[in-house]
This record gives structure tokens, sequence and C-alpha cells, in this order.
């Protein structure tokens, strides 16, 4: 009986490795550039920006991710004058992306507030311009103070990734989902359980990696 | 004469931090701004360095204004102008703010390389000879974090020097030092002086003042009083 599960189970849990780890990168790689990007603009001195930027935030973290996925990929259609039938994959991401940076702005928000005036003050005296000082004075300080909170983040986007299922997509759990409704066994999901472990303890060591990376000064 | 404030006022809402003040520095000349805390003393220094902006009258720095008066408003420098006149006047913090996570070494030459002042060799070998003088031999490769509090206020005045400013600002330099720093500060202070620059210290530590100082102008309810040591 193990042995069948397994035969069906390995091939589908590689496939939708792909669609688990996918999702999971591009995510990543897309959404932690834009959310510093929108840090600055929800700290903006602007009112209209930061107000905009802030509601934007407000309604990714207000609403679940399940629904966000089904409106983009089920809704957005609808929407006059602006709506676009996105593709699954599209949806996938787009929705994604826009949850996850609203959560890392935060962070990085809190992350750029944390800097002590003095870094700015000292990089004005110096003659720095405002983006020079961002970049290489603010920003690298920032990633230290905020890598904790960003890897909590990044280990609770591995277990979002399951979400995907809503749009008809193919994950790890889809699959043990699949092959537990064919042979009536719960194992599928014990396995597909481990596998999202072992993710996370590779994740675990490479976050813990770069936090001592950050520990050469104090 | 490198430093020349004429008429300056600073208003913080309906608070008036100063008033009508006009004062003026020479080449190498140690002048020593006291008075109480909240008097003014380091407000003024913000404006000297232009992390302040002033409401009226004008700061002439080596003959550049930084802001003048202008139809009875405040002009200040265009912004080109203005990156130049903040070279000629340095800032050394009460706190330093050296950046953190930059060595010694890259502590000194960020601005320079930055700024483009020099070529990188000559912008290395300048920040080498001064930490020689300064001292700090042999700590490039440390970290602000690794260093005592006089060596962070002496890599804090090399920092301000490798831009070769005209006048140094220094906010409460003997807050943090035991005695025996305290007089090695003074003897950096009066060696600075000797190469030519004007140094401007606010303190409230009358017995440094008194020590250090060629002039000295007390704060007082907004209005000063100079006399000359």
């Amino acid at each position: 009986m193990e042995t069948k599960v397994l035969r069906m189970l390995v091939p589908m849990a590689l496939e939708g490795l792909k669609v688990t780890l996918g999702v999971f990168a591009i995510t990543l790689i897309v959404s932690l550039p834009l959310a510093i990007v929108v840090a600055k603009l929800r700290m903006s001195n602007n009112k209209i920006t930061s107000k905009i930027t802030g509601t934007y935030i407000y309604i990714m973290r207000g609403t679940p991710l399940l629904l966000q996925l089904m409106f983009i990929f089920f809704g957005f259609y609808r929407v006059p004058y602006i709506g676009y039938p996105f593709s699954r994959e599209q949806a996938i991401i787009i929705a994604f992306v826009l949850n996850y940076t609203a959560y890392f702005a935060e962070i990085f928000r809190g992350g750029i507030n944390s800097i002590d005036v003095g870094q700015h003050e000292a990089s004005l005296v110096l003659g720095l311009s405002k983006i020079h000082t961002f970049m290489k004075i603010i920003l690298p300080q920032v990633i230290k103070n905020v890598m904790p909170s960003i890897g909590n983040e990044v280990i609770t986007l591995v277990k979002d990734t399951s979400l995907v299922y809503i749009l008809g997509s193919s994950d790890i759990l889809k699959a043990a989902r699949s092959v537990s409704n064919v042979y009536a066994a719960f194992s599928p999901y014990i396995y597909i359980g481990i596998v999202y472990l072992v993710i996370v303890a590779v994740l675990t060591k490479i976050l813990d990696k770069i936090e001592s990376k950050y520990n050469y000064y104090r | 004469m490198v430093l020349l404030v004429e008429n300056l006022s600073k208003s913080f809402g309906n608070n008036e931090v100063f008033h009508d003040i006009s004062f003026s520095v020479n080449i190498g000349e140690i002048v020593c701004i006291r008075g109480k805390s909240g008097e003014g003393k380091t407000t003024l220094l913000r404006c000297l360095t232009s992390l302040e902006t002033a409401d009226k009258g004008s700061i002439k720095i080596n003959n550049m204004y930084l802001c003048k008066e202008d139809n009875n408003n405040i002009k200040y420098a265009q912004k080109n102008e203005l990156q130049a006149i903040r070279q000629e006047i340095g800032l050394v913090f009460q706190n330093f703010n050296l950046f953190p996570h930059m060595n010694i070494m890259e502590n000194l030459m960020e601005a320079p390389l930055f700024l483009k002042n020099d070529a990188r060799e000559n912008i290395k070998s300048r920040a080498e000879e001064l930490l020689k003088s300064l001292e700090l031999e042999g700590k490039e490769d440390s970290y602000p974090f690794q260093l005592s509090g006089g060596q962070q206020q002496r890599v804090a005045i090399a920092r301000a020097c490798m831009l070769n400013p005209s006048v140094l600002c220094f906010d409460e330099p003997t807050s943090a030092l035991d005695d025996q720093t305290r007089g090695q500060i003074s003897k950096i202070i009066k060696y600075l002086s000797s190469e030519g620059i004007a140094i401007i210290i606010v303190t409230h530590d009358n017995a440094f003042a008194d020590e250090i100082a060629h002039r000295i102008i007390t704060m007082k309810d907004g209005k000063i009083t100079i006399e000359e040591q």
C-alpha cells in the first residue's frame, strides 16, 4: 500500500515542488526590492503619496490572501475600464507579490525609522546625497535590523504558497490531497508535511547565515 | 575672516531661540560658545552647518554665502553651491555619529570618494596621514564599536578633516570624556587651529572653554556677549 502511495505521490510532488518553489522564489525576488520603494513612499512627506500607499497596505493586510487570489483571477476582469483577464500564473504572482510587498514594506518602514537621525545628519554634513545616504549608509543598517522579521515572513511565505490550490494550481499540498483521495490514505499529508519541514530547515540555515554575516558590527 | 555671522535669528514656532546674533571667526581662531542648556547653542551650531535653516540674517563661510538677507527674506545658496559651502564647514557631533557598519578607513573615505575630491590613492594616503596624526594608526580596519569613546571622537574629527574644512565645529566635545582624553582632545584642537582651521566649540564646560578659547561667546536669553581671552 505505502509503496503504491509513494509511487503516485513522488512524481506529483516533484511537479508540485516546481509550483511551490517557483511562487516562493518569484514572490521573494520581486517583493523585497519593491517593498523598500513602497516603504519610502509610505514615509513620503507628500500626504497623498503616503495616504495612497497606506491604503494599499491596509487592504493587503486587512483581507485574506486567499480572497486576494480569488479577486485577481475571478473578479478583476469584471472591473470596469481597468479590468483584465489575468492567466492563472499571472494572478498567482500578482496576488502574492502585492500581498508580501505590503508586509515587507511595513517591516522596512519600521527598520528605517529605527535608524538614528544622527546617521542622516552626519551624511548631510559630509555632503553625501540623499540617494547615496539611503543606499550606502541607511539601508545596510536597516537590513541588519529587519533580518529576523523578514525571516519570519519568508517562512510564512513557504506555507502560504499552498493557497494556490484555490485557482486550480497543483503545488505539493495539492499532490498530497490527490493521492490521499485515490488511496483513502492520510500518509501523503505526512510526507508532504516533512517536505515543508525540510524546505524550512534549509531556509532557516540560509537566514541564519545572512544574519551572522551582519554580525561583524554592532 | 573665515566665518561671518550677521543678524542671525531663529525661532521654533513662537519660541525664539536667538535673535539678531552677529560675530566672526578668523583663520585658526578657537571660539567657544557657552551658555546654559536650552539657550540655543546647539541650534546655532546646527544653523552654521545647515542642519537647521535660520529665519533671518546671513552666514558667510570663506567668502561664500550660505544664506543672506534679501528684502527681509532669507535666501539660501543654490544646491551645487550649497555642497561646496558644506565642505568648508565640518561638524563633530556630540555622539560622533560614525557609520557603524563601515570600518574606520571606510568612514573616512566615504565622503571624499562620493564627492570625487581627489583620486582614490590620494584620498587614502590623506586618511592614513590623518589617522597617524590623531594617534589612530593600526585602527584602519577596526569598526567603531571596537574603539573607546575618545578614539571614536578622534575618528569623527578625522572624518570631518578629510574634506579640508576651513571651519570645524564641535558639539560638547568634552561631555563623554575622562580627564586624560580631555587633555588629548584639547591638544588636538590646538593642533588643528595651528594648521589654520577655525574652530567653533559649543560647550557648557567652563574650565575647558577658559583653557582653550581665544574668544568666548556666551549665549543668554537669545543674545550673545563676546569676551576676548
